[in-house]
């Protein structure tokens, strides 16, 4: 394991003069922005504030990177969680330190949510970065991260990166142009696809997340072949892409460290998926220098990162809200939703996807037996979905008028009112968004 | 395929290699529409490496990247089976990348490497000039002369000709189509290719009864489901207020 420890500084990189100045126009610039967006009511400002700075100062994202030790957490899921419990861990190391720490809990992981969050906090020399997947190749690049973690590689939003093994690519060839000074990566071996995108990186801590999602992996990434899978293990054929060992394992509620301690990460996010998101937290948090006991006494803090997981009341109905982007997203979501009903929100707007197609890969026949209010943008799809999976339900495409049907449904159940279980609401990217924005967490 | 013996089956052909859009869903409209008549039915979902059956009444190929393709076309040649279902009268219902396996030749890669499909249409596909991605609205006439609107969502880079043994499937009202010449997909005997990928029958149910009733050679009665027709009208209205040309 690597030797590094949390008290060691970045070594501080002081940029020329002209580039100091144009950052700092930029940086106030932006700042305005982001204050005129507040005064407005239209949110944090924190993505117009990166649009601006990066309009005067395109180079904003790689200056703002210098000087910094920096995490970067990508993946098609969970990586704002992942974000979040990293964060927590470094935080709970860090202690009365914990200046010392930038992150972008937001969730804005392209180049100017990144750098409008750097900007924030120009005294912090360590930075836990939440990174999109079509990022990692810069960030690999220009922040020269000291630990990346890679979740997980699925289809999301099909009709405009089509090819995710085009991503891949482009980060084995970052990883490579790394060289021996690139990051440690810590990746998910339970992903052929991760697996093969990490492979070209000089040093890789390989995670056994004991997730099964293997829907979008029937062929091997390098040589096409037809991916074999046996339990837990998977091989290709075809060439030597297969599992790697690996040295932190999941084992239902427990996460095994590579020297074979045990430790239950008592989370409060709720999941088997979080405990793996966790493991994968846990192992960045060593290579940067915390140790187990403060990462999971900070992993414990979180509860609802950027709104996933939030109890919120709205129209009187109180709900729990699920995000789920994609097929592999429901396929965690859905056994987390057990109320009845249960309220599923779609829409088909650029964030979310503008093809629907993917309702047909996620199994909303184990809702059977519950009534399902479907509400959203793309309700009638979803009905349509239900009525083939046999599932009782009803179409309200408004948002309101779902929250408010099922109050009243809730309503006829127990007496007394206020110790009712929130209602489970999973919603694609858009609602969810503007459920958080409706219940002020956002 | 007109005396039946045992449940009509559906046949879902490499699910995991071909079934990038949620193609599945259309072995689940075709399995239920059986089932709602009280005509029994079974789906059978094959993986790459085992045997296809060659008693299926319909098979369904899906979309892919452009590795799966060749995959399942070599898989597909050396096993052999849904060639013989075809000659024994069974229907063959392909979209999008599953469409162009099923043509004589079609183009892979940066490089456009010319890839020999299937066969089962005389059909060509090289790389287009832009890849269609969107809405998709065309006209489809039934073989008694009627027409109806269907509706979906079309996503690739490769652009299909068809030769003089295939005819096209309907007309292009807005989208593009197998070439953006107005026409979209091809029928070749009882192979039936169409562009709009995933659960384009959840969307069509007329089109998903068509491919039934010529798979069992046998009028069936129409189904009252209100929710289904809806959603057919909400797309047709959408994809016209939003037309991409
Ligand atoms: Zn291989």
């Amino acid at each position: 394991m690597s030797a590094s420890t949390l008290g060691r500084r970045a070594e501080p990189d002081v940029l020329p003069l002209p580039d100091r100045l144009r950052l700092r126009a930029a940086v106030t610039a932006g700042n305005l922005a982001a204050l005129g967006s507040r005064l407005a009511n239209r949110g944090s400002g924190a993505s117009i504030r990166g649009q601006v700075m990066t309009r005067i100062a395109p180079d904003a994202f790689r200056l703002l990177l210098r000087g910094r030790r920096i995490a970067g957490v990508s993946g098609t899921n969970g990586k704002t969680t992942t974000t979040h419990l990293l964060a927590a861990a470094v935080r709970a190391g860090l202690g009365a330190d914990s200046a010392r720490l930038v992150t972008n809990a937001d969730g804005a992981n392209l180049h100017y949510g990144i750098a409008s969050a750097l900007s924030q906090a120009p005294g912090a020399d360590l930075a836990v970065l939440e990174t999109d997947e079509r990022v990692v190749s810069d960030m690999i690049a220009f922040g020269r991260p000291e630990v990346l973690v890679l979740l997980n590689f699925s289809r999301d939003q099909l009709d405009r990166h089509h090819e995710i093994k085009a991503l891949g690519r482009s980060w084995r060839a970052a990883l490579e142009r790394g060289g021996d000074d690139g990051p440690t990566v810590v990746a998910n071996a339970d992903d052929p696809l991760v697996v093969w995108s990490a492979g070209t990186a000089a040093n890789v801590i390989w995670v056994d997340t004991a997730t099964s999602w293997t829907a979008d992996a029937a062929l091997c990434p390098a040589c096409g072949t037809v991916l074999t899978h046996d339990g837990e293990r998977w091989d290709c054929p075809g060439c030597e892409l297969t599992k790697p060992a690996a040295s932190w394992l999941v084992e239902g509620d427990s996460i095994v460290t590579p020297d074979g301690t045990r430790v239950t990460p008592q989370l409060r996010v709720p999941g088997a998926f979080n405990v793996s998101n966790a493991a994968c937290a846990l192992a960045a948090a060593v290579v940067l220098g915390v140790d187990v006991d403060a990462a999971l006494r900070g992993m414990r803090t979180v509860t609802s990162p950027a709104g996933r997981f939030a109890t919120a009341t709205l129209h009187g109905t109180t709900a729990r809200l699920l995000l789920a982007k994609n097929p592999a997203g429901w396929a965690e979501a859905l056994p987390l939703a057990a109320s009845d009903p249960v309220i599923l929100a779609i829409d088909s707007v650029a964030a979310d996807g503008k093809d629907v197609s993917w309702l047909w890969d996620v199994e909303y026949e184990q809702l059977q037996g519950r009534r399902v209010i479907a509400t959203g943008p793309r309700a009638q799809d979803l009905g349509v979905r239900l009525t083939y999976a046999e599932v009782e339900h009803q179409v309200l495409p408004e948002l309101a008028a779902a929250l408010t049907a099922a109050r009243g449904d809730a309503d006829s159940s127990p007496p007394g009112g206020s110790t009712r279980a929130p209602v489970d609401l999973i919603a694609t990217y858009t609602p969810f968004q503007r459920l958080l924005k409706m219940a002020g967490l956002r | 395929m007109t005396a039946h013996k045992g449940p009509v089956e559906i046949v879902l052909v490499y699910q995991s290699l071909l079934g990038i859009y949620g193609d599945r869903g259309n072995a689940m409209v075709l399995l239920k529409r059986l089932q709602w008549r009280g005509i029994e039915a079974k789906l059978t979902i094959v993986e790459p490496g085992d045997p296809l059956p060659a008693s299926g009444s319909v098979y369904l190929l899906g979309g892919g990247e452009d590795a799966a393709q060749v995959s399942a076309v070599r898989l597909l040649k050396t096993d052999g089976s849904l060639f013989r279902a075809l000659d024994a009268g069974a229907v063959l219902f392909a979209v999008c990348a599953g469409y162009q396996i099923c043509g004589t030749t079609f183009t892979i890669g940066e490089r456009d490497e010319v890839i020999e499909g299937l066969g089962l249409l005389d059909v060509e596909t090289r790389r287009g000039p832009e890849r269609a991605v969107g809405e998709i609205l065309s006209r489809w006439r039934r073989p008694d002369g009627t027409e109806t609107l269907l509706t979906g969502f079309e996503n690739h880079g490769g652009f299909t000709t068809l030769g003089p043994d295939a005819a096209p499937l309907a007309t292009v009202e807005i989208g593009v189509g197998n070439a953006n010449d107005g026409t979209e997909g091809a029928v070749q005997g009882r192979v039936i290719g169409s562009y709009p990928h995933g659960p384009n029958l959840a969307r069509n149910p007329d089109l998903a009864d068509h491919l039934l009733q010529l798979a069992l050679d046998t009028e069936l009665e129409p189904l009252e489901r209100p929710e289904i027709d809806e959603l057919h009208r909400q797309r047709v209205e959408f994809v016209r207020r939003n037309a991409r040309r």
